[in-house]
C-alpha cells in the first residue's frame, strides 16, 4: 500500500520540477498562463510601476486603416494612425438610435470629442490613451495616475460606501481574482467616450476591468463594458499594457487645460476696441 | 459691487483686531500645548510600513483658520492664548458664514459666492495657536523682496493696470482656471483633503484640489534636465530619521498668486524643502521652506498640521464644470458692450 503511494507522491513531485524546469529553460506561447508576478509584502501580484499601451486605440477602438485628420494644415501630422482594433470581434453592438448618435459624433468630433477640451478622460480610456499612467499599489487603496490631464482615480480595496454622485473617472472597487486584479467600475457621468472615433456611452455605464500580469514588462488589460442604455449586449476589449523601463521613467506634467483655453474662451476674449 | 464687499471685509477685520487685542496675553502660555503633544506622543508607537518606513498613509486634512501671515494688527503676538484663539475662531467663523444676510437685496447679500454647506475651511487655529503659518521669520510675514523681485513685481502691476479685471482668461489666477493650486497646496476654503499612499522606493500624494497627484520619488535620483519646467516642479524624497524630507526644483515661470499659492510670487528658482513628520496617530507635523534668493531677502518657513480626515476624497472634476469661467468672460463683455451703447447714446443727443 505504502509504497505505490510514495512513489505517486515522488513522481508527482517529480514532474512539478520537470515542468518548472521546462517552464524556466523553454519559455512558449500559450504558456503566459504560468507566470507568477512578483509579490507585495501582503502576498499581492505587484503590478506597481509605469505603463503604457502602445496602440492606436485612442484614434479607433475598431479595427481602421490610416486617415486624413480633420485640420488640414497638421497635414500628415494630423493623420489617423492604422490599428487591428482592440474589440473582441471587432463589432460594438450599439442600440439602432446608439448608431446613429455614434455616426454623428464621428462627423462632429473636431468640435464634440472631450479630449479635445482637455477633459476627465474616464475608464478604459485613460488607460490606452498615448501617455504613461502609473499605478501606486498598497493593501487598501490602489492609486493610478495618469500622465494626460493629471487625471487620477483611487481604486478602494476595502469595500467603501457607493459613490454619492455621478463622476468622469468613475468609481472604483478592486478585488483580487488570482493573480488578476478586477476593478468594477461605476457612477460614470455620460460626458467622456471611449475614443476619438466618437464611440460613447451613457450614465449606466458598468465597466469590468481585468489587470494581468504576463511577464516582468507587461499586463494583459481587458475591459468589459455594459450600457444597457447604448448597447444591446456585454461587449469586450482586451491589449497588452507595457512596462516603461527607462532607468528615470516619471510621469511629466500635461496640465492641458492651458492648451485648450484658446479654443474653449477664445471668442470671449475682449477684442481691441475700433 | 466689489468695492462694498471689500469695504466691509476691512470694517470686519479691524472688529476682530479690536475683538482679539481686548484680552491680555499672557506671555508663557503657548508651552502648554507642546506639552501635551510630548505626553500624547509617549503613549504611541509610531507604525511603520511592511518595508519599514515611517508610515504616513491615510487620508489628512490641512484645514485652519490660521492665517499664511500674521496679521499686521497682530504684530509682535506670537500665540495666542486659549481664550483669544476661541474668540478668533468664533469671529472668523462668523465673518465667513456665506449664509448670513448683511444686506438682504444688494450686490453684497450675493457676493458671498457659494452657500455654507459648500466650504471647509475646518473650525480651528492651529494647536499651537500660533498667529501665522509662517513660523520663520519670527514675524511671521512673508520675508521682503529683493530689489530684482521688486521690479518683477512693479513691471507685472503695469502690465497689470493696463488690463480689465476679465479682458481674457489670462487676467484670472490659476485656481480659477483650473490649472493648479500649486504644491505645496496651502489650506483654502474647500477640498483641503490629501491622501498619501507609500511604496517601497516612492510616496504618493493626491490632492483633492484638482486632482492633482504628486508622485516622489526615494530612490536618489537626480531632478530632471533642467528644461523640464512644470507647475508643480520636480520632486525627490529622502528619509531622515522619522523624517520624509521631499525636495522640489524645475518649477516654471508662470506667475505665482500669491492668494492661492503656497510661496508668494516665487520665481522658477524656487527651491523648496517639505518636511513630513508623524507625531501622534491623527496627526503629521508638517513644515516647508520657502528658498529663492532672487525673489525673497531670505528663506522663510510655513508650519500646518495636517490631521487626519475621513475621507474618501471625491472627485473634483474642476476645468469640466468650469462654467464661471466662460460666464465672467461673457459677462465682462456684455458689460463693456452696454458702456459702449451708453456712450453712444450720450454722444448723439
Amino acid at each position: 500500500m505504502r509504497n505505490p503511494l510514495r512513489g505517486a507522491i515522488f513522481s508527482s513531485a517529480a514532474a512539478a520540477v520537470i515542468t518548472a524546469l521546462w517552464l524556466v529553460v523553454i519559455p512558449s506561447a500559450g504558456q503566459a498562463q504560468a507566470y507568477v508576478a512578483p509579490r507585495t509584502p501582503d502576498g499581492k501580484p505587484n503590478l506597481n510601476g509605469i505603463w503604457q499601451t502602445l496602440n492606436t486605440a485612442n484614434w479607433d477602438i475598431q479595427g481602421h486603416a490610416a486617415r486624413a485628420g480633420q485640420v488640414v494644415a497638421l497635414g500628415a501630422v494630423g493623420a489617423v494612425p492604422a490599428g487591428l482594433g482592440v474589440v473582441e470581434g471587432d463589432e460594438i453592438p450599439y442600440l439602432p438610435p446608439a448608431a446613429a448618435k455614434k455616426k454623428e459624433n464621428f462627423e462632429n468630433s473636431l468640435k464634440a470629442d472631450p479630449e479635445i477640451r482637455c477633459y476627465l478622460p474616464g475608464v478604459p480610456r485613460a488607460t490606452y490613451m498615448p501617455y504613461p499612467f502609473q499605478i501606486v499599489q498598497t493593501p487598501k487603496y490602489i492609486l493610478m495616475a495618469y500622465e494626460y490631464a493629471g487625471a487620477s482615480r483611487t481604486i478602494y480595496m476595502d469595500n467603501p460606501p457607493a459613490s454619492p454622485f455621478d463622476t468622469w473617472m468613475g468609481h472604483s472597487v478592486g478585488r483580487w481574482d488570482g493573480d488578476t486584479l478586477v476593478v468594477d467600475v461605476t457612477s460614470f457621468n455620460d460626458q467622456t467616450w471611449f475614443d476619438r472615433a466618437g464611440n460613447f456611452h451613457s450614465d449606466a455605464l458598468h465597466v469590468v476591468e481585468r489587470y494581468t500580469p504576463i511577464s516582468p514588462y507587461a499586463l494583459t488589460y481587458e475591459v468589459t463594458i455594459e450600457d444597457p442604455k447604448v448597447f444591446s449586449r456585454p461587449w469586450k476589449m482586451s491589449m497588452p499594457v507595457y512596462r516603461r523601463l527607462e532607468k528615470n521613467a516619471q510621469l511629466l506634467e500635461f496640465k492641458c487645460v492651458e492648451f485648450a483655453e484658446e479654443l474653449m474662451y477664445g471668442h470671449l476674449r475682449k477684442q481691441p476696441s475700433k | 459691487m466689489s468695492h462694498r464687499f471689500i469695504a466691509s471685509m476691512g470694517a470686519l477685520a479691524v472688529m476682530i483686531a479690536v475683538a482679539l487685542l481686548a484680552p491680555v496675553p499672557i506671555a508663557g502660555q503657548a508651552k502648554s500645548s507642546t506639552a501635551n503633544t510630548t505626553t500624547a506622543a509617549k503613549s504611541w508607537t509610531e507604525p511603520r510600513t511592511a518595508d519599514g518606513q515611517p508610515d504616513l498613509q491615510g487620508i489628512w486634512s490641512n484645514a485652519t483658520l490660521t492665517p499664511l501671515e500674521r496679521p499686521r494688527e497682530l504684530a509682535g503676538k506670537q500665540f495666542f492664548t486659549e481664550e483669544e484663539a476661541a474668540e478668533y475662531e468664533k469671529q472668523v467663523l462668523q465673518h465667513n458664514n456665506a449664509d448670513r444676510r448683511d444686506n438682504p437685496n444688494t450686490d453684497a447679500d450675493v457676493a458671498l459666492a457659494y452657500n455654507d454647506s459648500w466650504y471647509d475651511r475646518g473650525t480651528k487655529v492651529v494647536p499651537t495657536r500660533r498667529t501665522s503659518l509662517i513660523v520663520d521669520p519670527p514675524d511671521g510675514r512673508i520675508p521682503a523682496l529683493t530689489p530684482e523681485a521688486q521690479k518683477r513685481e512693479i513691471a507685472r502691476a503695469e502690465a497689470r493696470s493696463k488690463r480689465g479685471p476679465a479682458d481674457s482668461w489670462e487676467d484670472r489666477n490659476l485656481g480659477e482656471r483650473c490649472i493648479t493650486r500649486g504644491a505645496p497646496k496651502l489650506p483654502s476654503g474647500y477640498n483641503n483633503n490629501f491622501m498619501i499612499v507609500q511604496i517601497p522606493g516612492t510616496v504618493a500624494i493626491l490632492q483633492e484640489m484638482i486632482h492633482e497627484v504628486r508622485i516622489i520619488p526615494l530612490d536618489g535620483r537626480p531632478h530632471v534636465v533642467k528644461n523640464i519646467r512644470e507647475w508643480l516642479g520636480d520632486s525627490r524624497g529622502h528619509w531622515e530619521g522619522n523624517t520624509l524630507v521631499v525636495d522640489t526644483t524645475n518649477f516654471n515661470d508662470q506667475v505665482r498668486s500669491t492668494s492661492y499659492n503656497c510661496c508668494g510670487g516665487a520665481s522658477a528658482n524656487l527651491h523648496l524643502v517639505e518636511r513630513f513628520t508623524r507625531v501622534d496617530a491623527d496627526t503629521i507635523d508638517y513644515q516647508y521652506t520657502v528658498d529663492d534668493p532672487t525673489t525673497f531677502t531670505r528663506p522663510w518657513t510655513v508650519a500646518v498640521p495636517l490631521t487626519r480626515a475621513p475621507g474618501p476624497i471625491y472627485e473634483y472634476a474642476c476645468h469640466e464644470g468650469n462654467y464661471g469661467m466662460a460666464n465672467l468672460l461673457s459677462g465682462a463683455r456684455a458689460e463693456e458692450k452696454a458702456a459702449a451703447e451708453e456712450a453712444a447714446k450720450k454722444g448723439s443727443r
